[in-house]
């Protein structure tokens, strides 16, 4: 029979087990956040290790990624907004979404031009984006969380979440199709 | 259900974030009406483009060494 392990040891096994597997989600959206690869570095680093700090806070079996995401936000809020980014002098929430969709319905309705996008490109738009919209679509488009946790993650109602990424995902749409016009991707709808 | 209707619930259909009851009323309109299963089939088309472009890149195996070394001193 095997000794069980010791408790430092299980509390070291439950953090990599459970923790450090979102490294990946965590830099993806601590760059989207931050702008610059060596901040993001320094978030998520920071992050980790207030995570591993509190992981005997953290309830076994609820969603990790979620718990983390929690953090790093918070971390980016105090520490790393004020230098970093400008703070949104716009209303958001007055923004006016614009479809592509009835552009393209005659020419290219399967949206084929999108592949013809470079990865680059597409994070450039998302970071063009207000920080309210980018951080609402990077955590669902992107990282996949149900609109309860992203609420939960950014202290918004559900329903804000929902018209946040409604209006985000309208503005990259609309930011891409702009730049496929540019690069003849596709030709824009006459009239 | 309507096409507005259907198209106001396009978002949280594809995000399947709608009540059984309402998603059956989403997908019997969109089983009848060519047009707005289209434009969710565009949509969704576009939500799956933004998550393959974004998640090519993962943590650099450095920082990973780096937090490591931190956390449990090695």
């Amino acid at each position: 029979m095997a000794t069980p392990a010791p408790p430092a040891d299980a509390r070291r096994a439950g953090f990599e087990h459970e923790a450090l597997v979102h490294l990946d989600a965590l830099h993806r959206v601590a760059l989207r956040l931050t702008g610059n690869a060596a901040d993001a570095d320094d978030l998520v680093q920071e992050t980790m290790l207030k995570a591993y700090r509190a992981w005997d806070s953290y309830q076994q079996g609820t969603n990790a990624k979620a718990w983390l995401l929690t953090i790093l936000r918070h971390a980016f809020i105090n520490e790393y907004r004020r230098r970093t980014r400008r703070p949104e002098t716009v209303d958001v929430e007055t923004i006016e979404p614009f479809a592509v969709f009835p552009d393209v319905q005659q020419e290219d309705p399967q949206g084929a031009f999108f592949d013809r996008i470079v990865d680059e490109q597409v994070l450039r738009a998302i970071d063009a984006l207000p920080e309210a919209f980018r951080e609402t679509l990077v955590l669902s488009d992107v990282e996949g969380l149900n609109y309860q946790d992203i609420g939960r993650i950014l202290d918004v109602p559900v329903g804000t979440v929902k018209s946040r990424l409604f209006r985000a995902r309208r503005l990259l749409q609309a930011g891409l199709y702009e730049y496929a016009v540019e690069m003849g991707y596709i030709k824009r709808k006459a009239g | 259900m309507n096409c507005d209707e259907a198209l106001d619930h396009l978002y949280e259909f594809l995000d399947r974030e709608l009540t059984p009851e309402v998603e059956r009323e989403v997908r019997k309109h969109l089983h009848a009406c060519a047009p707005c299963a289209q434009e969710t089939d565009f949509e969704e088309t576009f939500l799956k483009f933004v998550q393959a472009r974004c998640r090519a890149h993962g943590a650099p195996p450095e920082l990973k060494r780096r937090i490591v070394r931190e956390l449990f001193g090695e």
